[in-house]
């Protein structure tokens, strides 16, 4: 781009007939290095131009007079573009509109598949709630990208009030770094799990490819979106779910576990650094099936969007999200608002709101009003496992990086 | 008709038009010959720039304009663009002050270490915007450096509009250098010597001398600047913290929405930057032609 | 004075950009600096402005010492070659911004700057863009835009070289006719002489840092003092001969010229003749009228009315030809200037003078030539010969590269300080050392070259006869073969110069020797022993005769006193060269005869053998037979 920098050099002597026509028409066409000049120029009488005769003139006088407007209107769109964005930019700062104090924020970071659920429908709902019981409003700022993301981003240190992860051992995370001093969401109702949901897989219409169970992604030519274990949470149940499965279909072979989910991850041809991502991805024709929660089929199901059937595995695991409250940026100021939006979230408008999206509720009751939400075979807790901290040890690192990843070479 | 007019005593030349440059004696290929190289060119581009392109527009407005209008108005997507446009203002006006002090300097001042100074400056350029982000951080983050010690102040340029504004202008910054300096470096030293003899002191010199004679560059470099600052986003997006309503730039908002398998919002936000990029880029065209051919 | 420049020294590193240089200009007065491209005369304009820092030296501008100001603050108006009008300005802007940094009213402004349009010939155009106007046009505006705000001085640096030949004049024309109006105190550089004499009140000649001559044109073009103002303006040849007896002769042509009284006997002469001064004919001209002979003409060209004539002398001589056209071993070259009319043979024309002019003789000068290293010898000797002959010194050092060159500048520039010769200028160059130092004695036109044995490589040197190698620099070797002047090889630590032996061999160039003897030996007062060595052993020095006893004539007529004469008879080299340097002599004097060019004569032998075995300085003279 630098070849766009302009040379003053080019200094050309005016032509003959530039010389005849006198000031008027050689300032229109003059370089751009004055442009700025033309700005000041343009509304202001010009000197009266040489009027000698001659018929050459007459041409060149219509050829330069309609080059004045082209270069008059080029000149002010660009000073009106610009002028506009500046004014489209500013203009909610402007003090055109009668202004509030500037209101309290909580600062919220929830994993992908949250995001609509918690702006739309959790977070409308607290605000309004909030007002009606204290007459403040407030700003609820949010943001949403894998679980793994979101602890780094939290570690780095973005300022965040409360962060709903996709798994403990995210929260784990935290407090080894530093940013949480204790397993604070231990403390929380339901050890800090705020809702639930089966790590399913989605075909595609019809389910063309017979897919059953986690064993049918084994077979050989099967083509499966599952998302990065490194930055997404959905990504470390589903290994979970795999390895679990494996294993409880078979307990008496210790490696049952180990095989599957080898088999599974011999077929991943695409990683999404999200759950929501994988989701997109398979949306847009990658891959004949997708591993995810099943909020994410259940959800599109209900906007009608659903490309695809959720078929539930014999065994599999139901994931839980814990909400963790980074303390250490919650001013003791803030401290109520903070802790009102988080026992919010077990609340049961709030609870309702989660199954609407398609979360299965801590609150089993609420589960088993709805219809929609089928009934698993096998269902398995990450309790089963010894919790995150030793699934993570043990499963994800032991089993899936020391040896499914060795195996495929990666 | 009549005898030319007199010509006053100053005007001793008039010399006629210039011969054409060479470029322009080069031998040019007609319809017939071109076509075929021609077809070729645009079947070439057609999968790797136009058709990409527009399947933005065409995904932007699958859902009819009411769709696509509503997509543009939630107020996370306003306030992202808003942002963005607010940001690159910001970063043009900035970098204009801070570049062309940076050309002056870098071309006017001999001193030890000017060259290697000089690469510095440029550098930006060559190191991946993603890495620009990570730096940023590790400098001004809260576990930075420089963050570190602010902390205790209450003090958080990172994931904060500063934050934004900092990294567009590390990004951004050798496009407003590289407008203004080379223009500065073939500009004549007499050109400031006559200003001096005239009696115009140094920052005489600068204000009615030296930077008029820039002012197109200038102009120039902080539309590419702000070009630039309304699609960054390997930078924005670590030190951002991608937080709605507060410090998401529109290209992060598309990707959020992208992400969030919101194709239809991330692609009416992107249809509108896109096109704000192609006003801001026939704007750059027109005007550097203008200064390539001043007649 | 409305300018006076006194003393102004400035370097750009090792080079020097402006030796001592001093002037003054009278107030109105129409100065012209001329001078080639690197003679600094722009630099010099450039310190006047204060746009360039002199290192020594003082400016004065209206009887206001102005040294240490800064441009802004010394109120002249300064013209660019290139112009430079602002760009962005219109014509009247450009006009106007000095007296608007004056905080001058605007209808005053708008006066004064339709005033001066008026005046450079440019009324009307105050709204045009200034970029938009012809390059003469251009350099209007910028002329009047440094009169605006009616500076003390106005100052043009080749105000004309961008434009082409027919604005040029006319622009010449106006700013003369400017000048002639405001009367304002004009300084203004150039290369072009056509541009110098028509413009200028007086010229001033610079030549590669210094101020050679000052003049009105006209003086400067007929009646030029230095052998550089005469080859620079115009075109001429200049011959060189010798005083002798109230008379100048130019051995090998046939004439003899009254000259002046008060000249140093065996000085040498220039003579310069142009070619208008030359007369041509078919016939032998009158007897009595001084000619260079008859030659053949090689070229002719036409120059309107006057027709430019090129004649080849056949003159081998002692006379040499210090500028163009060049004459070579075929002869001497001249060019004369005749109507057009005029039918000339092409054989057998007599070129006769009609009018000349001798050029003053040039200050001594000593040029000292030093490696930066090894004895300071050579320096000291050549400061005394400084104070004794009240010569000026120039120091060379010549450097294998540009990039070597500060470094060994700042080397010698610290010998020179110790061994007492701060005031010698010191000069650089790069390349080989003995083409260097030939081009600067060239160009100095200094009298004696002094150097160390021991300047530049190594080399074998063979003379034109089998004789054993020595062990002689390479570089005086070479000054031996093609040097026109002395060179003074100073071997030994330093030493004062008290007894000068001077060694004759045969007659052969001893008139020559002599002289340069003399030349040395009564400034110097020093006490002369001659040593006359018979060649006995004709085996060793073919040719050589015997001595007459008029040898030592031009000694005596110098006033030159003999304390001693010996004679060697020598059967061989080596005893000849013992019996030299058993004379009490501080200082030996040999003679090497030269045919041709670098064609060593048959005493060479003896000179190097002298010079490698000796253990004191030697002074080596080149002379005719």
């Amino acid at each position: 781009m630098l070849c766009l920098s302009v040379p003053l050099k080019q200094v050309k002597f005016p032509s003959l007939r530039e010389a005849h026509q006198g000031s008027d028409s050689l300032s229109v066409r003059h370089a751009f290095t004055s442009w700025g000049n033309r700005f000041h120029n343009l509304g202001c009488a010009r000197e009266p131009r040489h009027r000698s005769s001659g018929r050459l003139q007459g041409a060149s006088f219509d050829m330069s007079w309609l080059d004045r407007i082209v270069a008059y209107l080029k000149a002010s769109s660009a000073l009106i573009l610009m002028g506009g964005l500046l004014l489209y930019g500013l203009w909610p700062w402007l003090p055109l509109h009668a202004r509030a104090d500037v209101p309290r924020t909580v600062v919220f970071y929830g994993f992908s598949i949250l995001d609509h659920s918690i702006t739309h429908d959790v977070f409308p709902a607290f605000q309004k709630q909030w007002r009606a019981r204290t007459g403040e409003s407030i700003d609820l700022i949010s943001s949403f990208a894998g679980s793994g993301t979101i602890t780094n981003q939290v570690i780095m240190g973005v300022p965040v009030d409360l962060t709903l992860l996709a798994l403990e051992a995210d929260a784990y995370r935290l407090v080894e770094a530093g940013v949480v001093r204790h397993e604070g969401w231990r403390q929380l109702p339901f050890n800090g799990v705020v809702n639930r949901t089966p790590i399913v897989i989605v075909v595609r219409p019809g389910n063309p490819k017979g897919i059953r169970d986690f064993s049918d992604l084994a077979r050989p030519g099967m083509r499966i979106v599952h998302p990065d274990p490194l930055t997404s949470g959905g990504a470390n149940w589903a290994i979970v779910a795999e390895y679990g499965a494996g294993q409880r279909a078979n307990p008496a072979d210790p490696d049952a576990g180990f095989k599957l989910l080898l088999g599974i991850w011999r077929n991943v041809v695409a990683q999404a650094a999200s759950a929501r991502g994988a989701r997109t991805q398979f949306d847009l024709g990658f891959g004949d099936a997708l591993i995810t929660y099943e909020q994410e089929g259940l959800w599109d199901l209900a906007k009608g969007e659903f490309h695809g059937e959720i078929v539930y595995p014999r065994s599999t695991i139901l994931t839980e999200h814990t909400l963790v409250e980074v303390s250490r940026n919650v001013s003791a100021s803030e401290r109520e608002l903070v802790d009102s939006l988080a026992s919010f979230m077990w609340s049961e408008p709030a609870q309702q709101m989660f199954v609407r999206n398609g979360f299965r509720s801590v609150n089993e009751a609420l589960v088993e009003a709805d219809t929609t939400y089928k009934r698993i075979e096998d269902p398995f807790l990450i309790g089963d496992w010894g919790g995150w901290a030793r699934a993570k040890r043990e499963i994800v690192e032991g089993v899936w990086r020391a040896r499914v990843l060795k195996e495929l070479g990666q | 008709m009549s005898a030319p007019p007199p010509r006053a005593p100053g005007q001793e030349s008039a010399p006629g038009p210039p011969p054409p440059p060479a470029a322009a004696r080069v031998r040019q290929f007609r319809l017939p010959e071109s076509l075929g190289p021609v077809t070729v060119l645009v079947l070439v581009l057609l999968p790797l720039l136009l058709m990409p392109l527009a399947a933005v527009f065409v995904f932007a407005f699958r859902g009819g304009p009411e769709a696509f209008v509503a997509a543009l108005a939630t107020r996370e997507s306003q306030f992202a663009m808003r942002f963005s446009v607010l940001i690159a203002f910001a970063t043009a006006i900035l970098n204009a002050a801070l570049g062309t002090f940076a050309a002056y300097v870098l071309s006017k001042f001999r001193f030890p270490g000017r060259g290697a100074l000089n690469t510095v400056v440029n550098l930006p350029i060559a190191i991946p915007t993603v890495v620009v982000g990570t730096s940023l951080l590790l400098l001004w983050g809260p576990i930075g450096l420089l963050g570190s010690a602010l902390e205790p102040y209450g003090l958080q340029p990172m994931f904060a509009p500063v934050g934004v504004l900092l990294a567009h202008l590390f990004v951004t910054f050798p496009y407003m250098l590289g407008s203004v300096k080379p223009l500065l470096d073939e500009l004549e030293i007499t050109y400031e010597e006559a200003a001096a003899t005239i009696g115009a002191s140094r920052w005489q010199t600068f204000w009615h001398v030296t930077l008029p004679a820039l002012r197109g560059s200038i102009f120039t470099g902080a539309l590419l600047t702000f070009a630039h600052s309304l699609g960054e986003f390997g930078a924005t997006v670590l030190v951002s913290g991608n937080l709605r309503l507060r410090t998401q730039t529109a290209p992060l908002y598309i990707f959020a929405q992208f992400e969030a398998g919101n194709l239809a919002g991330a692609n009416a936000v992107a249809a509108v930057l896109a096109t704000l990029s192609f006003v801001i880029f026939f704007l750059l065209l027109n005007l550097s032609r203008r200064a390539e051919k001043p007649s | 004075m409305s300018i006076l420049i006194e003393q102004v020294t400035k370097r750009f590193g090792a080079q020097l950009v402006l030796d001592r240089v001093s002037l003054g200009v009278a107030p109105g007065e129409l100065f012209v600096l001329l001078g080639a491209s690197g003679s600094g005369k722009s630099t010099m304009l450039r310190v006047v402005a204060g746009l360039t820092m002199p290192d020594r030296g003082r400016i004065s501008l209206a009887d206001r010492d102005v040294t240490t100001l800064a441009p802004q603050e010394r109120g002249t108006g300064f013209v660019f070659q290139n112009y430079s009008v602002f760009r962005h300005m219109t014509v009247g802007q450009n006009i106007e911004f000095g007296l608007k940094l004056r905080n001058v009213s605007g209808s005053e402004r708008a006066r004064r700057r339709d005033e001066l349009l008026d005046l450079v010939g440019l009324p009307g155009l105050a709204s045009r863009e200034a970029v938009r106007l012809s390059g003469g046009q251009q350099q209007r505006v910028a002329i009047a835009r440094a009169l605006a705000y009616e500076p003390k001085v106005l100052l043009l640096d080749e105000p004309f070289g961008a434009l082409d030949v027919k604005i040029r004049t006319q622009l010449r024309r106006s700013l003369r006719a400017i000048h002639d109006r405001l009367r304002i105190t004009t300084l203004l550089v150039t290369h072009d002489q056509e541009e110098a004499f028509e413009l200028a009140d007086r010229v001033g000649l610079m030549d590669r840092g210094r101020l050679i001559e000052i003049g009105r044109a006209e003086e400067l073009y007929a009646r030029p003092r230095s052998l550089f103002a005469a080859t620079f303006l115009g075109s001429g040849t200049v011959l060189t001969g010798h005083h002798e007896r109230g008379e100048a002769r130019f051995q090998g042509l046939e004439f003899k010229l009254p000259h002046g009284e008060g000249r140093e006997e065996g000085a040498n002469a220039h003579l310069l003749i142009r070619p208008e001064d030359l007369l041509v004919s078919a016939a032998p001209p009158p007897a009595g009228q001084p000619a260079l002979g008859t030659g053949a003409v090689i070229d002719q060209s036409f120059a309107g009315a006057m027709r430019r004539v090129r004649i080849r002398l056949p003159i081998h001589a002692e006379v040499h030809q210090a500028s163009s056209p060049p004459s070579g071993p075929e002869g001497l070259t001249v060019d004369a200037l005749l109507p057009s009319g005029d039918v000339l043979p092409a054989h057998d024309v007599w070129v006769t003078l009609r009018r000349w002019h001798f050029l003053e003789p040039p200050a001594a000068s000593l040029l000292v030539a030093d490696l930066g290293r090894g004895p300071t010898a050579p320096l000291e000797v050549a400061r005394d010969l400084a104070r004794g002959l009240d010569a000026q010194v120039t120091v060379l050092g010549v450097a294998a590269d540009a990039r070597e060159s500060d470094q060994l500048g700042h080397r010698i520039a610290r010998r020179q300080r110790r061994s007492g010769l701060s005031a010698g200028e010191l000069r650089m160059r790069f390349g080989a050392p003995a083409i260097q130092i030939l081009n600067e004695q060239a160009e100095l036109l200094s009298q004696m070259i002094v150097l160390g044995p021991r300047a530049g490589r190594f080399a074998w040197f063979r003379g034109p006869r089998a004789v054993p190698p020595r062990r002689i620099g390479k570089t005086i070797v070479t000054l031996l073969e093609q040097s026109r002047v002395p060179v003074l090889v100073v071997i030994g630590p330093w030493h004062e110069l008290l007894h000068l032996a001077v060694v004759t061999i045969g007659d052969a160039g001893a008139a020559g020797l002599l002289r340069a003897a003399a030349r040395l030996a009564r400034p110097l007062g020093m006490a002369v022993t001659l040593i006359e060595v018979e060649a006995a052993a004709s085996s060793v020095l073919d040719g050589t005769r015997a001595p007459r006893p008029a040898a030592q004539d031009p000694l005596e007529s110098a006033g030159v006193g003999i304390r001693s004469r010996q004679r060697i008879a020598a059967r061989n080299l080596d005893e000849m060269c013992s019996g030299v340097l058993e004379v009490t002599a501080d200082l030996i004097a040999v003679p090497v005869i030269r045919h041709g060019p670098q064609e060593i004569n048959e005493v060479a032998p003896l000179v190097t053998e002298i010079l490698s075995v000796a253990d004191r300085p030697v002074l080596i003279v080149p002379t005719q037979r």
